[in-house]
């Protein structure tokens, strides 16, 4: 793992190791330059997953994040090699007003449903992609229901119940570090 | 597609069909069929929309989104000890292992030592999990390709190791049995108190001996009765090969890869649980195809009763939890932790931002990546085969469309 971090460390001088993940923050313009490199160079040829986050100072679901985000998308990739623990997860952002990347179908096949997924989940467009549409939401549904600012509907009817076990709970005779059981 | 239209009347033509051969190119017309959403082979509501000519099968759409029920928008408002409920729920064949990377995940941002005796004992519950998960594809398979008779003994063989899960956990297919910091009182275990913690219900090791004999002589007597069935052999020997190549490439995992000859298993390549200190092989296939992903799973749930019976000889003792603060909270940070579940590598993307419950949680599920290669082995296939490959492929759609 070391050895191929230093590889990776070689070509992508930010590339940080944490909890056994190698991360790599690229630019969205070099999104399929760098995977194409990483598959043909590094062997990571088994294409995990794909997501995006959406940063947003106001939310509407959760919590808002502590420290102020400037708002983007942030469109994740998980791969890794199949014959030892290499697993690397690349990372780029692109602005929430023109949400555009190009699809990687073309470095990897399975990219297909995430990117379909990331599209109706958070209104990401992925150019070239073959056949952008819904996976999992019915036609004529309206909204990205992924997005912070989409609001959870049963949320606002009726508060979560459950809020009051996550609160402060009696005290007990013990410390305050005690197990919860 | 065939639009060759012979015309028979053609005096060119009339020695061809004197001749009395039946080869003749007749036109023909593709058909939709559509298969499900209420389909017993799905496992679940997984609608296929299928083109055929004839008995070929081209051009499979997969239509999902039956069982969807937003699992990562709900974790944006739950806290992580309630999304421990939720995960249990994706793929509920195998409720027990999708708790592990969730919870693994988050014992990481914390980092929280978790003690020795509550990963075995995570251990032993999710080897179980995998090895009932694996009795209903042995008998839902053969049901699927006609043999009705091994479902009965799946389902009694299977009932055993649920009822082992259930007097540990409380539930049989929804444990939600772990804690982050480690696992909970079991469930049989009679009354506890904070200075008598009882972890394991009395007769739990005797139980289970007894019970990992029966899997392991049920794999035999499967091996038997459903692989050394002519009809069996003929319906899956070739049939839906998957290279190894095209497996990669759409991150199919688990069994169905192994089963294409690659040896790549997640219990041996991370640690989120300690497989390292048990002996176990990693079964694994030569020619991709369904007699060969059947094979792998059947030879998988011996292996998985051995590592239970090596487990049990070398529990640990010790506590069950680590030090916990009350209110959980997750320090700012990022992690992705991967599990070898029976069906393929589920994972857990949790960011977190310091708060009560994660920023996002992306959960990558085994079944989602497994299925998507569906209209690839699909196209050109028999339509009875149809059944066939789709069955071998072992999904649950709560895992696919979580």
């Amino acid at each position: 793992m070391e050895e191929f971090f230093n590889k990776i460390k070689e070509n992508f001088k930010d590339a940080t190791l944490e909890f056994e993940t190698i991360n790599i923050q690229i630019d969205s313009t070099d999104w399929i330059e760098v995977h194409k490199k990483l598959r043909d160079e590094f062997n990571l040829k088994f294409f995990s997953w794909l997501s995006a986050i959406d940063w947003d100072n106001e939310v509407s679901v959760g919590e808002a994040p502590k420290e102020s985000v400037s708002p983007s998308f942030e469109i994740i990739t998980c791969l890794s090699d199949l014959a030892n623990t290499n697993l690397v997860t690349v990372s780029t952002s692109i602005s929430k007003s023109e949400p555009n990347i190009n699809s990687l179908i073309e470095v990897y096949d399975g990219a297909n449903w995430h990117e379909r997924e990331a599209y109706e989940m958070f209104g990401i467009n992925f150019e070239n992609h073959p056949n952008l549409e819904k996976l999992y939401l019915p036609d004529g549904y309206e909204g990205n229901p992924m997005l912070k600012s989409f609001e959870l509907i049963s949320r606002e009817v009726k508060p979560w119940p459950g809020e009051v076990d996550v609160e402060g709970m009696p005290e007990e005779s013990e410390s305050d570090e005690s197990s919860d059981g | 597609m065939n639009h060759r239209m012979v015309n028979a009347l053609d005096p060119q033509n009339m020695n061809r069909f004197s001749e009395a051969s039946v080869s003749v190119e007749i036109e023909t017309e593709d058909m939709t069929l559509n298969i499900g959403p209420q389909h017993p082979s799905t496992h679940g509501v997984l609608r296929l929309v299928a083109k055929v000519d004839g008995e070929k099968v081209h051009d499979v759409k997969p239509v999902l989104g039956y069982m969807h029920r937003g699992y990562e928008k709900l974790a944006e408002v739950r806290s992580y000890p309630q999304i421990t409920t939720l995960v249990n729920r994706i793929d509920w064949v195998a409720g027990f292992s999708n708790e592990i990377p969730f919870i693994a995940g988050a014992e990481r941002l914390m980092e929280i030592d978790v003690p020795e005796r509550a990963k075995h004992i995570r251990l032993i519950l999710t080897e179980m999990a995998r090895i009932s998960s694996h009795f209903v594809f042995n008998g839902a398979y053969a049901l699927e390709v006609g043999a009705l008779t091994p479902i009965f003994y799946a389902m009694e063989d299977r009932e055993r190791v649920l009822d082992l899960i259930e007097s540990v956990t409380g539930g049989r297919f929804h444990p939600n049995f772990n804690r982050i910091g480690g696992v909970k009182p079991a469930a049989g275990a009679g009354p506890t108190s904070k200075k008598n913690i009882q972890d394991l219900p009395a007769g739990f090791y005797r139980d289970t001996k007894v019970a990992m004999e029966k899997v392991i002589q049920a794999a035999d007597q499967f091996q038997n009765l459903i692989g050394g069935n002519e009809v069996f052999k003929k319906r899956t020997k070739n049939v839906g090969v998957l290279t190894a190549e095209t497996a990669e490439a759409y991150g199919v995992s688990g069994p169905i890869l192994r089963a294409s000859g690659v040896k790549s298993d997640l219990r041996t390549q991370t640690d989120y649980l300690p497989y390292d200190q048990f002996d176990y092989d990693i079964p694994v296939g030569e020619n991709g195809d369904c007699y060969d992903r059947w094979d792998v799973r059947v030879k998988e749930m011996v292996e998985s009763a051995k590592i239970v019976l090596q487990a049990i000889d070398s529990m640990p003792s010790g506590p069950l939890q680590a030090k916990v603060p009350k209110v959980i909270k997750v320090p700012q940070g990022r992690t992705y932790v991967r599990a070898e579940n029976p069906k393929g590598e589920m994972g857990y993307y949790i960011v977190s931002d310091g708060g009560l419950g994660p920023y996002r949680l992306k959960v990558r599920t085994a079944s989602f990546s497994n299925v998507s290669i569906l209209p690839i082995m699909l196209e050109g296939a028999l339509l009875p085969d149809l059944i066939a490959i789709m069955g071998s492929l072992d999904f649950v759609l709560g895992d696919v469309d979580r």
